[in-house]
């Protein structure tokens, strides 16, 4: 998966809070089903900002899993205000799907 | 990096009010459809222009496939076109209308009272459907994009106001001389609105959408679909002129060859979006799903002995249209029902329950809501009840009838079952 950052660190500890969250219906979670674009850290203002996007741009469940990832960023860091924005472009598609995703969904 | 960072998909989902009621309706509609199956299976030995048959007919078509398509369309249309549902009032109004009207319409049938029962009954299922098309057509108008799903849903809503507005002018014919004939001569017309220009439009087009998504399949392809699209709509439409207009039926078998042409590269869009699917397993409930597609091609076979016997021996021609509106209504379209609802159904309510709880705290998977071996044993029932009730009518054995209509009933009883048991879902701690 290929997540841009301006603190590699960070977002690598970042990235195994938001491998917490899943998809409800896929049971996948969103870094391996490649949801996750950009994660970058303002530290002076304590801020950090995670894009992402949904399989679909009216996905039913949006608003669960933009929530869940709100709230394990908040969790991971804490006293930090945490920032989840959707981005549809680039849309999703399968091939944002890591290996381990595969995997998962190959003997699920 | 990222273009067009926004957070509108986030608060666009309809809300689980409005859907609900439909998928309760539905699910009721379907247990007494099956409980007047048992009480009515006799019935099945006769004439198909029975009371009986035609209250079963009307609560499974409209209280059991249409209700439930019509709930599960106010949730899925924002996600095939990517906007917005117009007005959930609106949507909330057309549930009362369309609620009330099926029961005074289906007591009318059952009771063969065709005055105010009936009329008022299709009345209300009128505006009902107005509604429906209103609040669709406005969404739809905002969307930015052409998009073959929607244009499948919206043709279907129009097929099926030309149904209801078909049916309700046959309604008043039986007490009033609206029409030059009877209206038992309209009923192949009224059925095939329904059938192929509402249910099978509507179930392709989302079906088409829903199938690659859930089987998390990389396979798209508009253009089969607007073939799709084209085929099934042309044998529609000439069947009806055919049928009008011509004396020679014969020409009933193009349009039956268009329809079959459609079905046949919907299957085939079904299979490559299976083969190329990342998740290998498939759930039970999506295995259900996938062989109402093979379901479709039974009343197919159904039609061309009935176009047949149309052209050969016109009398002896109503076991199989019996059979043909069973394998229907039953048949397919049950089956694609019992299969969605319990892939569309979990999400809502897991919506509904768990999605201010998400990042909390672990919380289930929506397949985990409902109970699968009562979902095994209910397939299981329906299947075998399904078989017995086919080969009843066709063999006209009133033993095998009841047998199978028990059945039915007991697949129904335990479909509910899992409804309520989503339906009054409370958050799980895990």
């Amino acid at each position: 998966m290929n997540v841009i950052t301006n603190n590699q660190l960070k977002a690598t500890v970042a990235l195994a809070a938001l491998q917490d969250v899943v998809d409800p219906e896929i049971g996948l979670n969103i870094v391996d089903l490649g949801l996750v674009y950009q994660i970058d850290f303002d530290e002076a203002n304590r801020k950090v900002y995670c894009t992402m996007t949904l399989t679909t741009q009216f996905c039913p469940m949006g608003e669960s899993i933009t929530l869940a990832a709100k709230e394990a960023l908040k969790a991971c860091f804490v006293g930090d205000e945490a920032i989840v924005e959707l981005s549809f472009d680039p849309p999703w598609n399968h091939e944002m799907i890591s290996e381990t995703g595969r995997e998962f969904l190959n003997n699920q | 990096m990222f273009g067009g960072v926004n957070d509108t998909a986030t608060s666009n989902t309809t809300s689980h009010q409005v859907v609900l009621p439909f998928y309760g309706y539905a699910s009721l509609a379907y247990l007494a459809a099956t409980l007047l199956l048992v009480f009515s299976s006799n019935a099945f030995t006769g004439h198909y222009f029975h009371p009986h048959i035609l209250a079963i007919t009307h609560i499974m078509a409209l209280g059991w496939g249409t209700m439930m398509i019509l709930g599960a369309s106010y949730q899925l249309v924002p996600v095939l076109i990517e906007r917005k549902l117009y007005s959930p009032v609106m949507a909330q109004i057309s549930f009362v209308l369309a609620g009330l009207g099926i029961a005074l319409l289906c007591y009318g049938f059952y009771v063969f009272d065709m005055g105010w029962p009936a009329q008022y009954g299709g009345w209300l299922i009128l505006f009902s459907v107005l509604l429906y098309l209103l609040n669709l057509a406005i969404s739809m108008s905002k969307s930015k994009e052409e998009n073959v799903h929607a244009f499948f849903v919206f043709t279907a809503t129009l097929w099926l106001l030309a149904t209801v507005t078909v049916g309700l002018l046959l309604v008043y014919n039986f007490t009033h001389q609206v029409l030059s004939h009877g209206s038992l001569d309209y009923l192949p017309v009224h059925a095939h609105l329904g059938i192929a220009g509402w249910f099978l439009l509507l179930v392709i087009g989302v079906g088409s959408r829903l199938i690659p998504m859930f089987l998390i399949s990389k396979y798209s392809h508009p253009q089969m679909l607007w073939w799709i699209y084209g085929l099934i709509n042309g044998g529609l439409l000439s069947f009806i002129g055919f049928f009008l207009y011509s004396d020679n039926r014969v020409w009933l078998l193009l349009s039956v060859a268009a329809v079959a042409a459609g079905l046949v590269l919907f299957a085939l869009f079904c299979f490559r979006s299976y083969q190329q699917r990342i998740r290998k397993k498939v759930d039970d409930p999506m295995q259900f799903s996938l062989l109402s597609v093979l379901m479709l091609f039974l009343p197919l076979v159904f039609l061309v002995v009935i176009v047949l016997l149309l052209i050969f021996d016109p009398a002896g021609n109503t076991v199989f249209v019996t059979a043909y509106g069973f394998v229907i209504l039953f048949g397919w379209i049950t089956a694609i029902i019992l299969g969605m609802t319990f892939k569309t159904l979990p999400f809502i309510i897991w919506n509904k329950v768990y999605h201010l709880l998400a990042g909390k705290q672990k919380t289930p998977n929506s397949k985990d809501l409902f109970n699968e071996s009562v979902f095994k044993w209910m397939s299981l029932a329906y299947l075998a009840g399904f078989v017995l009730f086919c080969g009843g009518i066709l063999s006209q054995n009133q033993i095998v009838l009841h047998a199978a209509a028990v059945l039915l009933l007991v697949s129904s009883v335990l479909y509910n079952w899992n409804v309520i048991r989503l339906l009054l879902h409370k958050p799980a701690v895990l």
